[in-house]
């Protein structure tokens, strides 16, 4: 199932495959983790290392905070 | 143009009310963004709270994203804009046109408070040495794979034409050289665990 962590970070899944894929990765911490991982590792190869310390989680744990909702007329390229 | 199709198929999803989607948009292009980001912001906790408020307009804004140009050039926009937001109310901060935006930008890494987080700084490279160590070790034709990819930034496709496999073994090539690292990592990164998506 690994295989397809590495697939889904590259685009590689066909169009239906992204779904049932996507919930098994975000059900399994260890296939969720990977996803993060391998993605640090292409990161690294190009010269950028991170620790990672939690940079995403912070966004979704914010995003949790705040309620952030879609708004249907929302346009997030004007100026916030 | 398989990015814009997948993404595009994590966009709906996520219209769709699946939260993960987003989220694995988020991680995918997390540090990408940041790099831009850190092109027009000086101060690394700026630099955060830039990229957070980009991913958070961005999915606001998720209904208005059609589908016309790539996820990645939608939210590489949301980014620029937020950024020069965020410089017309700090003054103090250093607009375009700086010295050297570029080498800032390379510099950045996310989560990194720059050199005054010693302990970051030497972790980052505890990762960096863990990498390099473990790709000394990969089979050659697996490095091959993942580097071409990863660092010259090669299509799948293009892969296999280049090394005369078919693409189903650039892809299992390419999964199992990360697997490889990945597990050589573990031992690195397990105090980071539970801090990561």
């Amino acid at each position: 199932m690994s295989l397809n962590v590495s697939l889904l970070l590259d685009s590689q899944l066909a169009l239906g495959e992204v779904k049932p894929a996507l919930d098994v990765i975000v059900a399994d911490p260890r296939l969720r983790d990977r996803y993060t991982v391998y993605g640090l590792v292409g990161d690294v190869l190009r010269g950028n290392s991170t620790p990672d310390d939690g940079f995403s989680t912070r966004i979704f744990e914010r995003m949790r905070r705040e309620g952030v909702r879609i708004e249907k007329d929302f346009d997030p390229s004007k100026d916030g | 143009m398989a990015d814009t199709v997948q993404d595009a198929e994590l966009v709906r999803l996520a219209q769709a009310g699946d939260a993960k989607a987003f989220e694995a948009l988020v991680v995918k292009y997390q540090r990408r963004i940041a790099r831009h980001v850190a092109r027009y912001v000086k101060a690394a906790g700026d630099v955060e709270d830039v990229v957070q408020e980009t991913f958070i307009r961005a999915y606001r804004g998720l209904a208005s994203f059609r589908g016309d140009s790539a996820f990645y050039s939608w939210l590489y926009r949301i980014a620029t804009n937020t950024a020069l937001t965020h410089l017309q109310r700090e003054p103090g901060e250093v607009l375009l046109g700086d010295d050297a935006p570029e080498e800032r930008a390379d510099a950045f890494e996310p989560g990194v408070s720059d050199a005054e987080d010693p302990e970051r700084t030497l972790f980052a490279k505890q990762i960096a040495e863990a990498v390099q160590r473990a790709l000394a070790k990969l089979q050659p034709e697996l490095a091959e794979a993942l580097m071409l990819y990863e660092v010259d930034g090669k299509p799948y496709a293009e892969i296999a034409g280049m090394l005369g496999i078919p693409i189903g073994t650039v892809r299992t090539r390419i999964f199992r050289a990360r697997e490889f690292i990945a597990r050589r990592l573990e031992p690195v990164l397990e105090p980071q665990r539970p801090r990561r998506w």
